[in-house]
Parts: structure tokens; C-alpha cells; sequence
């Protein structure tokens, strides 16, 4: 009985909304799906904060994509959403587990291959190589056409995280569609692709340090910038 | 018994290699590896692996563990018949360990007191899908091979009655298709198994293949297999000759130089007896009947011989028209087959019991499979065994060990009680969900009175 009167003393809300075409209000807080409860002592003030908010505040409806599961990654989504094409999720998912699972396994190989002293330096862990071969890939500085008296200069200029973050999947991408064998599984080519990247090497760091050396060779276009 | 203490010593004693154990089941493995490694020196090997590497030796003490089926006898005995993904998994561990499990025992123990002088056994292996009945037959074809007998293996018959390119018309008889693609293949593998019979078999009657080609009596059988492999077109009734001639001779000669023992292992013997995805010219479906292979192999199935045995697995995954539900020798095999190879052993081949799936979970660790980095730390609340050990439990820290079942400390800190006696026997609730008041009524539910009584009686303090 308690609990029911309970129920009825809470501020209505609907039970059904639509959100699908609609825009939030800016207050609506983003989903936090992770399971970790941090006890109270640990929190600072900004957070405790952000913990009160989260008890009145609306949160706006999940993606069917977040899951509380230890094995999501937000980068690794993100590129599987970059992959997708005709939103065919479940296509670009299973090319993402297939490349992961090569690298693991050539990893794995070279392992047992390698004699005992060597064994500390082989990385085997797909989500390290996957981060790391990613962090390589990003390119430092950009070049944006600005306008000036007529013609247009390539002129180097910051970028912000998410641009490189995106610039740098977006290569990794491309590459694999274009640039190799017509024959190969996009698995093998991505896998091919971010072991390369992990050392350094490959057509995708090309890219990226071509991309600086243009940005170096046009750094006296650099005052053009006004932003 | 807990884990979560177990674990933890884990963490301190063991190396690098053991990362933190999360397993559902009762431990026995991981205690024996806590022995181990508190003892002088490290020796976790004996708990998943075995150093025994003879299957004639295997008993029940090595179920559960690994062993090493050494490289030379895996490129010999297995050059086409074991499954992909284990090809991929011994390439990459750089080594070749099979699991030593019930089923496998089994076979190898009837092998091991059968009456040769009689007609040979009939096992068939069933189970689920992904069960292990493959690896199963592929141990007891190891068994085999050791003792030196000769292996007939058929790794997939599924292959034989779909996908197949060129279907030519039988060279010997009107109504029958040649399968030389697949015929030929199977005879270079046959080959690279049974080398050293080829010389000492030989041929008990004249074959004509061509006007101008045969094979006369009194041949070794390396003769009749190279005409196979050589000549595209005879190589299925090469098939069937090679069938005949081992059918002949499996039990007959007792002298030292003559006598061998035959294994016929199958793999998907329900495609002997299904419907095959083969078209003929004028479009209408192919009968298996028709195909020289499978009629060829439905004779070896039969129990007319002496001197050896026939081992074989069903097998849905490549079957054709059948559900997927379907696992059963009876479902599989259909009305035909079934009759066909009665009277058979049925061996049920289970999914992994707890402590095989901790050996598996050991072996992993130990090839350096298993990467990712569980929450280090904190244990995942989705594996807590019990309530009392949830991480919401009460703020003063009571773990309801004396009455465990008559309070609930819900999501709010609230008590949750009964008043009526009936409803406080004690069932499990959800793991990882901190209880609230719907799973404190659901867990009492058993009739209509508790339901009742759960109704009128639930309280908060």
C-alpha cells in the first residue's frame, strides 16, 4: 500500500513519447548505460553535482546500440557505424568481430612463434592494437580552402579531436575499400590495414604524413586563417 | 563454494599469465591450481594438460584434459578430415590438443574389446550442434591410427551430395553420375593416410576401366589408387573398387603380412540417405542412390564384413532440407537410413560439462587467447553467486547468513518483510539485479496461497 501511494504522489510523466523525429530540449542528459557504482566518498563536488541532476533530470531515450556489456567500446561503435552502408548493422558488426578476431589470431601465431625473450613485446590484444593503430593514423594539423583576393589557398589549420578521430577512420575505410585486391574480404584488408598502422607503416600513415608535409609546405598561408 | 575468494588469491600468487578468473561453476580446477602454484614450484600443466599422449592410454583419470596429437600424425591422418575452425586454431596455438571427453572413451573402449572375427560395430555420435562430435570421432580415428590399422575416413559426406561442378554421366553404369572432382580428391588424401598398406594390399580381380586401361588381378592397391588420381574420369569407380577390395580383405588373411583392420569413419552419414541439392541435365532432382559415391559408401555401411569397425557422426550444420532442431539419430537419418544401419551404437556426445569448460577456460589462458580486460578490480556484478554478496547490499554491512531469506534490503534501502510465515522460504533471485519488491514477491510464489499471501502481506519498514 505504501509503495502504491507512492506511485501516485510522483510527477507524472508520459509513459509514451515521441522521440524519433522530434529535437531534445537541451536539458535532457545522454544515457549512461555503464553498471560501475562509484560509492559516494569518491565522488567530487562537480560530480555529486551530476549525480543530483541525474535523479530529476529526463535522460532521452537509448540507442539500440548501448549496452551496460564490459565488451562495448565507444570508438570501436563508432567505426562500425562509419562502416555501415544502407544502415546494415549487422553486416558491418560481423566484418568488425571477423577483423578483430585476425588480428588476435596472426597476433596469437606470432606469440608462439617467436622465442621466449621476444614474447613481452608482441601485443595480442585487438582492442590495444585497434586503439593504438587508430591514434597513428590521426593527423596532427589540417588544411581548410579559405578564400583570399580571388583564388583559393590550402591553408593548415587545427582540428578538433573528433575531426581527426573521423579523419582518420575515414581513411582506414577508404583505403580498404579502394586501394587493395578486388578479391580479399574487407576483414583481411581492415586487419592488414591496422597491423601496418600499429608499426607505422602502411598506406593509411602515408596518407597522413603526406597530409603534414603539405601542411609544413604551406605554412606561410597560415596567417590566412581567422578562426 | 566462493569464487570470489579464490580469485582473488589467484591474483596474488599466480603470474601474469592468469588474468582474473571470472567462472560460473564449482572451482575444483581452480582450487587444484591454487594447490599448485602455492606449492614450491609452478606446475599448472597437470590440471588442464596431459602428458599422456597415447589414446590407447586415455582412461577416465585424463577426462577433461588436454593432449598433444603430435605434427607428423596430424599431416598424415589428417590431411582433410578435421574442421576448419580447429585447422585455424592449431595453426595459430601452434600446436594440435584435443580435449580427452566421455563419448571419445567410449568408442575407444568398444574398439578396444570388440571380436574382430565378427561383423564390425556401428556407432553413431549425435548430439547438438557445436557438441564436439567431429573431434570425438577424430580422437578415436587417432586411436586407430596408433594401433596401425587402416583409416577410410570421410570427413564430410554432406560435400559429396551438394555444390558439386561437373556431374558426368557413369562411365560403367547408365543410370549412375561420376563425381571426379571429389572422387579424385578423396583418393589423394586416402593416400597420404594408408601409405604404407598401398604396397602390401593387393587385388583379388581384373578391373577394366577403358578399352585400352585395367588393373589386373594381383596388383597393389598403390596401382588402382594412382589410376584414380591419374585418370579424372574412372577416379569414382576407382572409389568403389578400393571400397570392395579393403570390404574383401579387412579380416581375411591371419598372416603376419596380410592382416590388417579397417576403420570406416564417416562424418554427416545422414547425407547417405537424404536428398541431394544435384541437379541432372533434364533438371529434375538427383537421388543419392544415383550417385556412384553414395552407393559406393552405403555398401561399405553395411554389416557384411569382418575385421573392423564403422564409426561415424551425424551432422546437421551441412545438411540438406532438415530443421535445425533436428539432432536425433531418428531426425536425422529418416526412415530409410535408420533401417539401413541397424542394429548401431548410439553415443550421445553432451555440450561441455563445468569442468571441462574450466579446462577450456585454463587452456585458453594459457595459449594467451583470452584478451580483453575484464573490470579489474571489482568482480562483474552479472556472475554474483548469492544476494549477500551484491555490491548494494545493507549500509551496516549484515549478511542475512542466519535467516537468509527473511528480509531484502531493496534499491532504496528499504526493508522488505513478510508477515506471514508462508511466504518466507528462500529462492535465488536474478544475479546482478538489486532486489526490489516485485522480485521479493516473485521468489515467493509457488501456488495460489503464496500468491495470495504475497498480495495481502508484503510490507516495507
Amino acid at each position: 500500500m505504501a509503495a502504491s501511494v507512492r506511485y501516485l504522489l510522483k510527477p507524472w510523466t508520459p509513459s509514451v513519447c515521441f522521440v524519433r523525429w522530434s529535437r531534445y530540449n537541451p536539458y535532457y542528459l545522454d544515457p549512461d548505460p555503464s553498471k560501475d557504482a562509484v560509492p559516494e566518498s569518491e565522488l567530487s563536488v562537480e560530480e555529486k553535482e551530476l549525480q543530483e541532476l541525474k535523479t530529476v533530470s529526463p535522460i532521452k531515450a537509448a540507442l539500440s546500440s548501448d549496452t551496460s556489456s564490459a565488451f562495448s567500446d565507444p570508438l570501436i561503435s563508432k567505426f562500425i557505424n562509419m562502416m555501415m552502408q544502407d544502415g546494415n548493422k549487422i553486416l558491418a558488426r560481423g566484418i568488425m568481430t571477423q577483423t578483430l578476431e585476425t588480428i588476435k589470431r596472426r597476433q596469437v601465431e606470432k606469440y608462439h612463434k617467436s622465442p621466449a625473450a621476444k614474447r613481452d613485446e608482441v601485443e595480442c590484444n585487438p582492442y590495444a592494437i585497434f586503439h593504438q593503430a587508430l591514434e597513428n593514423c590521426k593527423p596532427i594539423i589540417g588544411l581548410a580552402s579559405v578564400q583570399k583576393g580571388g583564388k583559393f589557398y590550402q591553408v593548415p589549420v587545427p582540428l578538433t579531436d573528433n575531426r581527426r578521430r573521423f579523419l582518420a577512420m575515414k581513411w582506414l575505410i577508404t583505403e580498404c575499400r579502394d586501394n587493395k585486391h578486388r578479391r580479399t574480404h574487407m576483414y583481411e584488408k581492415l586487419s592488414q590495414e591496422l597491423l601496418a598502422a600499429f608499426t607505422n607503416e602502411g598506406n593509411v600513415v602515408k596518407r597522413k604524413h603526406d597530409l603534414h608535409k603539405m601542411a609544413e609546405a604551406n605554412r606561410a598561408y597560415a596567417h590566412y586563417r581567422w578562426w | 563454494m566462493n569464487l570470489h575468494k579464490l580469485s582473488s588469491r589467484l591474483r596474488h600468487t599466480v603470474t601474469q599469465k592468469f588474468r582474473h578468473l571470472h567462472t560460473q561453476g564449482s572451482g575444483r580446477q581452480l582450487e587444484a591450481v591454487v594447490a599448485e602454484t602455492s606449492s614450491a614450484d609452478l606446475n599448472p600443466l597437470s590440471v588442464f594438460r596431459t602428458s599422456e599422449q597415447d589414446p590407447a592410454c586415455h582412461s577416465e583419470r585424463h577426462a577433461g584434459q588436454y593432449y598433444t596429437i603430435p605434427p607428423a600424425h596430424i599431416q598424415k591422418l589428417f590431411p582433410h578430415g578435421l574442421p576448419q575452425r580447429f585447422q585455424l586454431q592449431i595453426k595459430t596455438f601452434n600446436e594440435g590438443c584435443v580435449m580427452v571427453r566421455p563419448p571419445a572413451l567410449e568408442l575407444i573402449s568398444y574398439l578396444k574389446r570388440a571380436d574382430y572375427s565378427n561383423p564390425p560395430l556401428r556407432c553413431i555420435l549425435y548430439g547438438d550442434t557445436g557438441s564436439g562430435k567431429t573431434l570425438s570421432l577424430c580422437h578415436a580415428l587417432h586411436y586407430c591410427y596408433t594401433q596401425g590399422w587402416l583409416i577410410l575416413h570421410i570427413p564430410d559426406a554432406h560435400l559429396w551430395v551438394k555444390n558439386c561442378k561437373e556431374l558426368l554421366p557413369s562411365s560403367s553404369r547408365p543410370s549412375r553420375f561420376d563425381q571426379p572432382i571429389q572422387a579424385s580428391q578423396w583418393l589423394k588424401n586416402f593416400k597420404i593416410t594408408n601409405e604404407r598398406f598401398l604396397s602390401k594390399i593387393k587385388t583379388t580381380q581384373r578391373y577394366v576401366w577403358t578399352k585400352r586401361e585395367s588393373t589386373e588381378k594381383g596388383q597393389p592397391l598403390g596401382e588402382l589408387v594412382d589410376q584414380g588420381v591419374n585418370r579424372m574420369k574412372s577416379s569414382s569407380d576407382v572409389v568403389g573398387a578400393v571400397m570392395r577390395e579393403l570390404r574383401l580383405q579387412a579380416g581375411g588373411a591371419t598372416d603376419g603380412e596380410g592382416a590388417f583392420k579397417l576403420a570406416v569413419a564417416v562424418d554427416g552419414v545422414n547425407a547417405l540417405w537424404g536428398k541431394t541439392s544435384l541437379k541432372k541435365e533434364d533438371k529434375t532432382m538427383c537421388e543419392p542412390e544415383e550417385l556412384t559415391l553414395i552407393h559406393n559408401l552405403r555398401k561399405m555401411m553395411k554389416n557384411d564384413w569382418s575385421g573392423g569397425a564403422i564409426l561415424t557422426a551425424l551432422s546437421q550444420t551441412g545438411s540438406l532440407f532438415k530443421p535445425r532442431s533436428a539432432y536425433l539419430p531418428n531426425e536425422l537419418l529418416g526412415e530409410e537410413g535408420f533401417d539401413q544401419m541397424e542394429p548401431f551404437v548410439p553415443v550421445s556426445v553432451p555440450i561441455y560439462s563445468e569442468k571441462e569448460f574450466e579446462s577450456c577456460y585454463l587452456y585458453y589462458l594459457d595459449r594467451n587467447w583470452l584478451q580483453h580486460q575484464h573490470n579489474s578490480g571489482e568482480s562483474d556484478p552479472d556472475l554474483d553467486v548469492a544476494p549477500s554478496s551484491s555490491s548494494l547490499a545493507s549500509t551496516e554491512g549484515e549478511e542475512d547468513s542466519e535467516d537468509p531469506g527473511s528480509e531484502w534490503i531493496g534499491r532504496n534501502g528499504e526493508v522488505w518483510f513478510s508477515t506471514n510465515a508462508e511466504t518466507t522460504p528462500f529462492l535465488q533471485p536474478a544475479r546482478g539485479v538489486t532486489p526490489g519488491p516485485t522480485r521479493y514477491a516473485i521468489a515467493r510464489v509457488q501456488n495460489m496461497d503464496s500468491v495470495f499471501n504475497g498480495f495481502c502481506f508484503l510490507r516495507s519498514r
